[in-house]
């Protein structure tokens, strides 16, 4: 099991998608197996255990809708990532109805589809049922739904909290400005102005200013995360 | 030519009824005559007796009204007692009947002998009586019937002809009208029409609806051509703002702080790049795809709120103020990401094009059973004849070059509202603009099912 936590299926046709998704994803300490069809696909999703399997739109042969769609029906349950280079609106939804768990749009930022890969692993692995979560002096009560740094408490609106809370509970990983539009708003689409950042650089006032450290940090062009320094 | 078949059989159908119904009818009534005639005959022999009979055979022969009639009374051994007919035509052996027969030589000296139809009896008393008529005038007559009727139908025959290869030659020529524009529009583009006759007949109608369809395609020609040209003009600057600045790096000595900027920059214009095509297949998605059957009920004032609430920063961060009014549950039926993001362009342009330190209010209210949602800011507004304008693909004010935005936010928005059938109100809110989404009112029923969205956003 412990193998399987780190061990993840790449499908993509294409070589040079593939190389650096198997890079970056070695890189972070995955270990990936790579398919280049959607049959070799699905035989090595149901040989093996993966964490996730990230699965090309368009693939030679059997397309990755119908890879998710067989692979489900032979009870594989691995988390399926769907990367694809067709538009959104409509392919998203075909691809989560047929099993998907998440939808990326190509080009994509390679930190955004390791944010999505992690979080898919992470969603595989047992969930742990907290009441207080911490980051470096942060500490935020899930039930009374407060915050406080270094013991002074600090006022957030509701959703402000849900923002912080997501970040905090994605703690040292990247989250996209998608995931975060998906998670806190229940929106499924790339926002098509930056008001997410305009957004969270207000909870990053409220939680940053005047501190020793900075916890909330912008990774360009992708999106945010909470670290503390080590 | 299967037509004319028809046609001609059934003109000769017809005729050969009229000639036959005519000719019988005529005949029907000459036989008629006859038979009263034989009547009054009977009568006078019944009463006074045989020299009444003779008498009154005297008077008809006499009287110029019964000129064409033919009487002849015999005795048993057929000798002629009475009549101007001299012979019993041999013809006639029956005690009684009808017959037809010519006048007997004896009768006539004529070297043509009329033709005569007769009914006879036998008198109780053995003598024949004889009543007929000369029935060649009604030769004649339905001789005449035929040739008219002959020449009727050549007549129909030559008009009909005539008529259908006029029509013809007339069909033939407005299809080949078509044809011929079709074929100059394949080789040398829209530019042309479809002549009319001015007729305002099928035809022409025809040619209307044809060139209203032309008319829309090179519309959407021209439309398509401008979002290539708009396209092409809103790649090439930041891609070519990418290569050159990639070009200086490459020709300069590497700079670790330097390269990392360069480097951040590139990404954030590829992401406008990317950001820009995000917005364009949406538009196009949207317009090409009817996706009325995913749609849900969504509270419009919740989003509205929501909305206001993830701009409610950018309005702080440039000094402004924004006011949400949406207290009210209000329905509307549709697809709640796209109804989001057109709101959110909506306020987001609000603030962008509003005054600096500004007003923006945000209200959602039902107007006569439909949903309204309502953003008005206090800036400079949009001039009246810009107004149609703002919804073209990548059409920006003047004024606005320099803001950041590509110029697609008002088409989504638009191209959203037509697949929500709602109707878009610009507004001069002086100052200011007032923008509008008039929603269609909900389809009664959905009221009472959407209860849960309704009440679940009280913790909001």
């Amino acid at each position: 099991m412990a193998e399987g936590r780190r061990r993840v299926l790449v499908i993509e046709d294409d070589p040079e998608t593939a190389e650096q998704l198997v890079e970056t994803l070695s890189t972070n300490g995955y270990h990936v197996d790579l398919a280049v069809n959607g049959n070799e696909g699905v035989s090595r999703a149901r040989a093996a255990e993966y964490a996730v399997m990230t699965i090309d739109r368009m693939l030679p042969g059997i397309d990755g809708i119908a890879v998710i769609r067989r692979l489900r029906e032979s009870g594989v349950v691995t988390p399926a990532l769907i990367v694809s280079a067709l538009g959104e609106v409509d392919d998203r939804v075909r691809g989560l109805r047929a099993g998907g768990d998440d939808y990326l749009v190509k080009p994509f930022a390679f930190a955004e589809l390791l944010a999505r890969v992690e979080a898919l692993a992470r969603r595989s692995a047992t969930v742990v049922k907290e009441t207080v979560l911490r980051v470096g002096d942060l500490t935020l009560d899930l039930v009374s739904r407060t915050v406080s740094r270094g013991g002074r408490d600090i006022d957030l609106l509701p959703r402000e909290f849900q923002v912080l809370e997501y970040l905090v509970r994605n703690e040292g990983h990247v989250v996209p400005r998608a995931m975060l539009l998906q998670h806190v708003w229940d929106l499924h689409f790339d926002p098509t102005t930056n008001i997410i950042d305009v957004y969270v650089g207000r909870v990053r006032r409220k939680i940053d200013s005047q501190q020793a450290y900075p916890l909330i940090h912008t990774v360009r062009g992708v999106g945010f995360c909470v670290r503390a320094p080590s | 030519m299967i037509c004319i078949g028809i046609f001609g059989a059934a003109v000769v159908v017809l005729f050969s009824y009229v000639y036959w119904s005519t000719a019988s009818y005529v005949r029907g009534r000459s036989d008629d005559a006859i038979v009263a005639e034989l009547a009054i005959l009977r009568q006078a022999y019944d009463r006074p007796g045989r020299y009444g009979l003779i008498a009154t055979i005297g008077q008809r022969i006499a009287d110029e009204r019964f000129e064409r009639g033919l009487y002849l009374l015999t005795d048993a051994s057929l000798a002629p007692v009475a009549g101007n007919l001299m012979v019993w035509p041999s013809v006639l052996k029956d005690s009684g009947g009808w017959g037809d027969f010519n006048v007997p030589e004896s009768n006539s000296d004529a070297p043509h002998r009329p033709l005569l139809r007769a009914a006879f009896e036998t008198l109780p008393d053995g003598y024949r009586l004889l009543v007929g008529r000369n029935i060649s005038d009604l030769d004649d007559f339905a001789a005449k019937i035929e040739l008219a009727i002959a020449l009727s139908v050549l007549l129909t025959f030559i008009l009909g002809g005539v008529a259908s290869v006029f029509v013809t030659r007339r069909t033939v020529g407005r299809i080949e009208a078509i044809n011929t524009t079709s074929r100059a529009i394949m080789q040398s583009g829209l530019g042309q029409r479809i002549p009319r006759r001015g007729t305002r007949d099928e035809w022409d109608q025809l040619a209307d609806n044809l060139n209203l369809m032309l008319d829309r395609i090179e519309g959407l020609m021209g439309e398509v051509k401008e979002v290539t040209d708009n396209v092409a003009h809103d790649l090439r600057t930041p891609l070519a703002r990418m290569r050159g600045r990639l070009e200086k790096a490459y020709a300069s000595q590497r700079d670790a702080e330097h390269d990392q900027t360069l480097i951040g920059d590139t990404m954030a214009d590829l992401d406008s790049v990317l950001r820009m095509f995000t917005s364009l297949t949406r538009i196009s998605q949207i317009e090409a795809n009817d996706r009325t059957a995913a749609f849900r009920p969504v509270n419009l004032s919740k989003l509205a709120r929501e909305v206001v609430e993830l701009f409610d920063a950018a309005a702080e961060e440039k000094g402004g103020h924004l006011n949400v009014v949406a207290d009210q549950p209000v329905l509307v039926t549709g697809d709640r990401d796209l109804l989001f993001d057109a709101v959110a362009n909506l306020v987001d342009n609000a603030i962008k094009h509003g005054r600096e330190s500004g007003y923006v209010a945000v209200e959602v209210t039902r107007d006569s059973g439909g949903g309204v949602f309502s953003v008005a800011d206090d800036g400079p507004g949009i001039p009246a004849n810009e107004c149609q304008q703002v919804f073209k693909r990548f059409y920006r004010l003047e004024r606005s070059r320099r803001t950041p935005g590509n110029g697609l936010g008002l088409s989504l928005v638009a191209a959203v509202a037509r697949l929500h059938g709602a109707r878009i109100d610009m507004a001069d809110n002086a100052p200011g603009l007032r923008f509008k989404l008039v929603f269609p009112v909900l389809t009664a029923g959905l009221d009472n099912d959407v209860a849960p969205e309704a009440c679940s956003d009280s913790g909001d």
